[in-house]
């Protein structure tokens, strides 16, 4: 092993630049991430990090672009009704369902020189439907009840449902079967132990992708070298490190020393460090701030008289000035919501109720609800009973602390007490939401895909109670049988038109009724250094690395 | 020697040691400053009040101010009188560095008297269990303490609704682990005290054990016990700010010097000054109750007399 | 010797059970499994998947049943499964255990060998400028905390300077000892930092005790050599407390380099238990914890066999104090 070389590689992108790289190389990329990927499996507990490196690795046969528009990456040509790729059938059952006909990039090749084929499709469809395997979400396996194999690059997908997500197959990752089958075979139960990806994630039998991985130290580095069986567009560094700081401050400092190049928008600095940051070294470093999926918000707990008032609900959200929030705090940066869409989605409409600062159409709401009466300082109904209620978040998220107690403040200032009590994060994640067990509000984030239907966060049947295992996502208790009704006719109504004025009645209701209190969209700073071209951050959850071979040193 | 020093002087020993306490300058200087610290943070309403600078007063549009008159210290990152939080992080960090070690002192007195006293089965167990707790990891045991929910336990509902920043929680946890060089040095002394002619002449007379222990352990033991507390006041201080870092401390707005130096953690190259003023504040404070102790420990310990010069 | 051992044994092994034990009970009183925070992060899930991902993990069952399977397992040799990493846990943790022995070894060693010198010469000249310094910064050390030390040095050594390394354990693709070494400096040094105070303290006091001793006193009216009597006689005796505490610290060190550790993105035993406390790697987390316990109860065992060995007044069938 030429051990002595890639450290001489190295030494030289940290050092004062002196570009002595092999020819037509462009020396070693370092990425600085804030969390490492526990897991390499692509569909096993995939964690942001490990989705992060393995895309530099692998592709989905479908995702979501920069644009976020859906496109084929492991397939040649997004399959649709219209170009006959996708047919209407009828399932087994006698219900409506779907067939969709994909075809793999012919020269799609395994790191070991076998071509990825069919049965490695169907080798990951038939982990994915076996009750013992770990796979996260087997709604689509539930939904994917069959698959015709045509020959060792085509296959056609049955449905049992025609939604209008039919040809998105993003989840559905194929794994190299010639080399996993046997393993799963020997004890499906433990695939998720013995799995090469676990045990071995250098096998080069398991990636197609511009890169595959040549060294993982647990818990500190992922490093990665071009692919030779690569069939796209030739990447061209020579070597990607990808580095994990947990300590934003520390990462910030590494990116200082020189230690890194570039930290990953994806998972890397806050966005009050990252302005702080562009402040000082803004003519040294790009800065990109990318608004996405990541709706901040505060749930609101409907059983709670006071917020079951939407009278109450309407004028909380009067009495906040979010706009001066993101100026101040954020340079502008993260988007005000007025719904849970995100204004990059094409289906986002701004024509429903709008809630700019308005203290004096607060307070005629309050008026109204019957809060009436100011005693120190903090409204009070005729019983007695005063406009107080417990704010909590994630226990050490910063910025999160820093907003919530602007959120006290401006709603002091309406006659609204509030009391923050926050949780560690496994603390509120895991029992207080899901089992909706915080008395008034909790803020955190949602993230999600492009066009994602928020059914399991709104639909009344996705209420946690004791009674379903507390499963489900509607932590606010939102029942409303016209969003119910709304949804399900939304996800499967395939004409655009029709569907986008679906998504705009859904929103209506949403911003009208307001389970939740919207805030902003969160943006996810990258940070690069000046010669690095080509990365364009996505804003969703399909990382920017699935385009890592268009990333390039600037001559 | 000693007795015949005190005797040759003519002072009583309480006297004595209070100019022994006195010649040890840095002490002094140190017991002044924390006075000083603790008379600021009980005066911090009033000076809020005064200076019309309240501490949670959120004011976005000032944000990060350098120091000025209406803001000696500046403001925060979300705009708030540096100097008040301060003065109001200081009851906070001070209470809970106060109340922890005394908390824990106490429990180790106990432990060691009941030990050191009774001997025999008692001490026996109860020295295995200061083992057991010296044994437990401490940090990663905090943490899971502090992640604790507590609901599942049977405390009265009541009981944690007062407590919202977590101070109190935090409080009890460090008493609950930090008893142990207490309990092991009291029980030490008072083995040592038994076994004192007057002790044993006071035991023959039929003392009751509580009267022995009050008058004649207790006094005995007193300077261990003061030295350590003093000590771990400081220590209990940089633990709080530990648990802010991993975010398991006090919780916000309330300030306390802990938080305020974490969250100014990634604000150090564009503001270093919420990282220096708070950090200043426990550094004092630590060197301060160091020296303290140092004083103390000299004043109580008579021997300590022969090396000054 | 060999009682005090055989009942220092299974004292021990009695700690332990009741360690293992209370770390099962208090993760378990923990809220929330590992489930339950994926699916929060993930509206796509539903109840189906939360319920069959349980069964998986088996966290379906009782606590104290799976304790009950666990101890099982345990006593035959098999540690189980990472949850989060998929991996035995063994494999995972004996190279940050190795890590940690070498992080902590040389802090001690460097801690020691810097405290001994300086706290000699305090006490040799109690109270004089030499010794305030000391004292000064010696609670100076002790006064800062620790991931404010770790991020000064970073930005010191690292950003201004740029002579070191600002984290990790080695350099991609390099495993030259070298590498190693600069990756250890920082980290070795902030726990320095932090601990050489205490250890000064802790000598000077000793050597300042051991001056006062009647036998010093004859020793030197005899006409005693100063440097023999304090090379010879005095410090062999001071170094006894100091042998104490160095050992209790060890257990401590051994968890509680966490800050260090994730200030530097070093790979230790600190950091590994505390994100798997955080992230309800049950397995992971009681091995932890169990190895910081055996890490703590040895340090005591060593201190205690390296007291009575220096100090001949002390035999093995008396109590610790």
């Amino acid at each position: 092993m030429h051990r002595a070389l890639p450290a001489l590689a190295v030494s030289l992108t940290l050092g004062i630049g002196a570009p002595a790289f092999a020819a037509g190389g462009d020396g070693t990329l370092t990425i600085g991430i804030s969390q490492f990927p526990a897991t390499l499996h692509p569909s096993i507990e995939p964690s942001v990090a490990a989705t992060y490196v393995s895309n530099m690795a692998r592709r989905p046969l479908t995702t979501y672009d920069a644009d976020w528009n859906l496109i084929c990456m492991l397939c040649t040509e997004l399959p649709t009704l219209e170009n006959g790729g996708a047919v209407r059938e009828t399932t087994p059952d006698g219900d409506e369902g779907i067939a969709v006909t994909y075809t793999i990039q012919p020269e799609a090749t395994w790191g070991d020189g076998e071509p990825v084929t069919t049965d490695d499709v169907v080798f990951s469809w038939e982990v994915g439907r076996h009750p013992q395997s770990a796979f996260a979400n087997i709604e689509l396996y539930r939904q994917l009840y069959d698959i015709t194999v045509i020959d060792d690059r085509t296959f056609t997908l049955h449905f049992d449902r025609v939604t209008y997500t039919y040809n998105a197959v993003n989840d559905l990752r194929a794994l190299p079967e010639h080399l996993e089958r046997p393993i799963f075979e020997q004890d499906p139960a433990a695939y998720r132990n013995r799995t090469l990806y676990v045990t071995e994630p250098t096998e080069p039998g398991l990636w197609f992708g511009p890169y595959h991985l040549v060294e993982v130290v647990s818990g500190a580095r992922v490093v990665l070298e071009p692919n030779p069986t690569w069939y796209g567009e030739p990447p061209t560094f020579d070597r990607i490190v990808v580095r994990t700081v947990e300590n934003t401050a520390a990462l910030e400092a590494n990116l200082l020393a020189g230690d890194i190049d570039m930290i990953a928008g994806e998972l890397g600095l806050t966005i009050d460090q990252a302005l702080a940051f562009e402040q000082r070294h803004g003519a040294d470093f790009q800065v990109i701030y990318k608004p996405g999926l990541i709706y901040e918000h505060i749930d609101l707990n409907l059983d709670n008289p006071l917020l079951a008032d939407r009278q109450i609900r309407q004028g909380l959200l009067y009495a906040l000035d979010r706009q001066t929030l993101v100026d101040q705090l954020f340079e502008g940066r993260q988007p005000v919501a007025s719904t849970s869409v995100s204004p990059l989605d094409w289906v986002h409409t701004d024509a429903v109720m709008q809630y700019a600062h308005d203290p004096a159409q607060a307070a005629a709401l309050f008026d109204a609800a019957g809060f009436t009466e100011l005693r120190g300082g903090v409204r009070h109904n005729a019983e007695g009973v005063p406009l107080a209620f417990e704010l909590i978040t994630t226990a050490g998220n910063r910025s999160r602390e820093l907003v919530q107690q602007v959120l006290q403040a401006q709603w002091q200032a309406a006659g609204v007490d509030i009391t923050i009590r926050n949780e560690p994060p496994r603390v509120l994640f895991g029992g207080t939401l899901s089992r909706r067990e915080f008395s008034a509000m909790a803020m955190f984030a949602w993230s999600s895909s492009p066009e994602n239907l928020p059914r399991t966060t709104l639909d009344s049947e996705h209420i946690p109670t004791a009674e379903n295992n507390w499963s489900g996502q509607n932590y606010t208790g939102f029942v409303n049988a016209e969003m119910d009704d709304l949804i399900e006719r939304a996800e499967i109504e395939l004409d655009r038109t029709e569907r986008e004025r679906l998504w705009h009645a859904i929103q209506a209701i949403y911003a009208e009724e307001l389970p939740a209190l919207p805030l902003f969209f969160r943006a996810n700073p990258f940070i690069l250094p000046l010669w690095l071209e080509g990365l364009v951050p996505t804003g969703h959850q399909y990382s920017s690395s699935l385009y890592v071979e268009t990333w390039r040193r600037a001559q | 020697m000693t007795a015949a020093a005190i005797l040759a002087a003519g002072q009583s020993p309480a006297r004595l040691r209070l100019n022994r306490f006195l010649r040890h300058r840095a002490a002094v200087a140190s017991g002044f400053l924390l006075a000083a610290l603790v008379i600021a943070a009980l005066l911090a309403p009033w000076i809020a009040e005064w200076r019309g600078t309240p501490p949670d007063a959120i004011d976005l549009l000032n944000r990060l101010a350098e120091p000025s008159w209406r803001h000696p210290l500046g403001t925060d990152e979300l705009g708030r009188d540096l100097l008040i939080r301060i003065l109001y992080g200081g009851r906070i960090s001070l209470a809970v560095g106060l109340t922890a070690a005394v908390a824990a002192a106490s429990i180790g007195t106990i432990i060691g008297v009941l030990a050191g006293y009774r001997g025999g089965v008692i001490d026996a167990i109860l020295m295995r269990l200061t083992d057991f707790v010296i044994a437990l990891p401490l940090l990663p045991l905090l943490i899971v303490l502090t992640a604790l929910d507590l609901g599942k336990l049977p405390i009265p509902d009541g009981w944690l609704a007062g407590d919202p920043s977590g101070l109190w929680r935090i409080v009890v946890i460090i008493a609950l682990v930090g008893w142990t060089t207490v309990a092991r040095l009291v029980r030490g002394a008072t083995l040592a005290v038994r076994q004192h002619e007057y002790m044993r002449a006071a035991m023959a007379l039929g003392a009751g054990p509580m009267r022995t222990i009050t008058r004649h352990v207790l006094p005995n033991v007193a300077s261990p016990i003061v030295v350590a507390t003093t000590l771990s006041i400081g220590q209990v201080i940089l633990l709080e700010s530990v648990l802010s870092f991993l975010g398991l401390g006090i919780q916000p707005p309330v300030a306390s010097w802990g938080n305020m130096l974490t969250n100014a953690q990634e604000l150090v190259w564009s503001a270093p000054r919420l990282a220096v003023v708070p950090g200043l504040a426990i550094f004092a404070t630590v060197i301060a109750c160091n020296f303290l102790g140092d004083g103390l420990q000299d004043a109580l310990d008579p021997r300590a007399l022969q090396d000054r010069r | 010797m060999g009682r005090f051992v055989t009942s220092r044994l299974i004292q021990a092994a009695i700690v332990l059970a009741a360690m293992s034990f209370a770390v099962y009970g208090l993760i378990g009183l923990m809220p929330g499994d590992p489930i339950d925070i994926m699916v929060a992060g993930n509206p796509q899930l539903t109840s189906e998947d939360a319920a069959r991902l349980r069964a998986v993990y088996g966290l379906d069952q009782p606590l104290l049943d799976r304790y009950a399977a666990w101890l099982g397992a345990a006593l035959s040799g098999d540690l189980g499964y990472s949850r989060v990493h998929g991996v035995p846990v063994v494999e995972l943790l004996f190279p940050r255990l190795g890590n940690t022995l070498l992080l902590i070894g040389a802090s001690l060693v460097l801690s020691i060998a810097i405290a001994l010198p300086i706290g000699i010469l305090a006490a040799v000249r109690p109270y004089s400028r030499i010794d305030n310094a000391v004292n000064l910064l010696c609670f100076a050390g002790i006064s800062v905390p620790p991931f404010w030390l770790a991020l000064l040095l970073i930005m010191l050594f690292s950003v201004a300077l740029g002579w070191l390394p600002a984290g990790g354990v080695s350099s991609a693709g390099s495993e030259s000892l070298i590498d190693r070494a600069r990756h250890l400096v920082l980290p070795v040094l902030t726990l320095t930092l932090a601990s050489v105070a205490g250890y000064t303290r802790y000598i000077r006091a000793a050597m300042l005790e051991q001056l006062r001793q009647d036998y010093v006193r004859t020793a030197r009216a005899k006409g005693v050599e100063r440097r023999t009597l304090l090379w010879r006689h005095a410090l062999p005796n001071a170094l006894i407390p100091l042998i104490t505490v160095a050992g209790l610290d060890l257990g401590a060190l051994f968890s509680g380099a966490l800050i260090t550790e994730t200030m530097f993105g070093y790979l230790g035993m600190g950091k590994l238990i505390y994100d798997s406390i955080l992230g309800n790697d049950y397995n992971l987390a009681l091995v932890g914890l169990l190895f910081a316990t055996i890490t703590t109860l040895a340090g005591n065992f060593l201190a205690d066999t390296a007291y009575s060995a220096l100090d001949p007044r002390i035999s093995y069938r008396r109590q610790r104090l």
